[in-house]
């Protein structure tokens, strides 16, 4: 059923993943661009590591007509919870 | 004034809209120079329809074979534009930056717009179309590809600007090209809107797609001259770029008529 709705509406609204994924695959290539990023994310991730056990940080950039913004996103070792 | 029109993809319509907005310039009565900077791939003579008349190009002229009234040839219809072309024995890697200072700042004496056409990309002759320009147009067609790659074009642009490292702005403006109405009302294709909130600059001008551009290059009599939506688009641009404020238009899908697009003023 649901392969048959994908293929009815292939095509249409095809607009919004292109925006998607445009703002995502920009999002991040702009970030790489920045001079400073490769230094930055390695001091990030040592101050991230005095407190946790993450070794995963990502940065995306993004902007629009009056501000630059960055994005860090610091993703957690899942906690195993002890019963 | 010193205008490159560059982008980040091939075959987004640099040529033709250079083409275009020299002679509408030149129609309103400015001296205007187009110079091909695709050095190694002519096209700019093709759309302009004098590719018969090049003698000397571009290269030529930096090399110092030649003086530059001898390359400069002028257009069949308009006596204040002229065409420089580019050069199709060398390589890109050919130019040096001094040289090109030089002819730049040449032309910019003579002529009231200097207009480049710019190679695609981000390559040694993209950097030296973009180093001395006051103002940079973007062509940007609504697809992916074309917005992800302006996107990493408008970025470098700035670094490789004469003006920009002087402390001065370099104005830029994005152009949408090759616009289809009834495919964005569909919602199949990203809007105006779109492409604009993702690159983040300010817009010179929209172009429908237009069948008729085929023809008008097949015979070398730019599109220009007629009355399509494109044509009068780009008189549109050449307006704006002489400082005017010109709404913008909203293309419709023309119901019925296959293909057939009307520009109305919103």
């Amino acid at each position: 059923m649901t392969s048959l709705l994908n293929k009815w509406f292939k095509g249409a609204n095809s607009a919004h993943i292109a925006k998607d994924r445009l703002k995502f695959v920009l999002a991040y290539e702009r970030s790489v661009r920045l001079p400073y990023i490769d230094e930055m994310k390695k001091e990030i991730l040592a101050v991230v590591q005095k407190y946790t056990q993450t070794s995963k940080i990502d940065v995306r950039a993004n902007s629009n007509h009056d501000i630059d913004t960055l994005e860090v996103e610091i993703v957690l070792e899942k906690q195993t919870h002890t019963p | 004034m010193v205008i490159t029109i560059t982008s980040g993809k091939g075959g987004v319509g640099k040529s033709t809209s250079t083409a275009n907005l020299a002679i509408g310039l030149a129609q309103q009565g400015k001296r205007v120079v187009a110079i091909d900077f695709d050095i190694g791939l002519r096209n700019l003579d093709m759309i302009l329809g004098l590719e018969n008349r090049i003698v000397y190009d571009v290269v030529d002229v930096m090399e110092g074979n030649c003086k530059l009234p001898q390359a400069l040839i002028s257009d069949k219809k308009n006596k204040d534009l002229f065409f420089l072309p580019a050069s199709q024995s060398k390589d890109k890697n050919i130019l040096e930056k001094s040289k090109v200072q030089a002819l730049i700042a040449d032309l910019r004496a003579q002529f009231d717009f200097v207009l480049i056409d710019s190679p695609a990309g981000i390559e040694s002759g993209f950097e030296h179309a973009m180093l001395f320009a006051d103002r940079a147009i973007v062509v940007v067609t609504p697809e992916v590809s074309s917005v992800r790659d302006s996107d990493r074009v408008i970025g470098i642009m700035d670094a490789k600007n004469q003006k920009r490292k002087e402390g001065q702005e370099m104005e830029k403006h994005i152009l949408i090209n090759r616009i289809k109405p009834e495919l964005v009302e569909k919602q199949e294709m990203l809007s105006n809107d779109d492409v604009l909130k993702i690159l983040a600059l300010p817009l010179i001008g929209l172009i429908p797609e237009d069948p008729k551009i085929i023809s008008a290059t097949n015979t070398g009599e730019p599109i220009i001259y007629t009355q399509s939506p494109s044509a009068q688009a780009f008189q549109r641009i050449t307006k704006r770029i002489l400082g005017e404020d010109v709404p913008f238009a909203e293309f419709k899908a023309k119901r019925g008529l296959m293909g057939a697009l009307r520009g109305l003023f919103v």
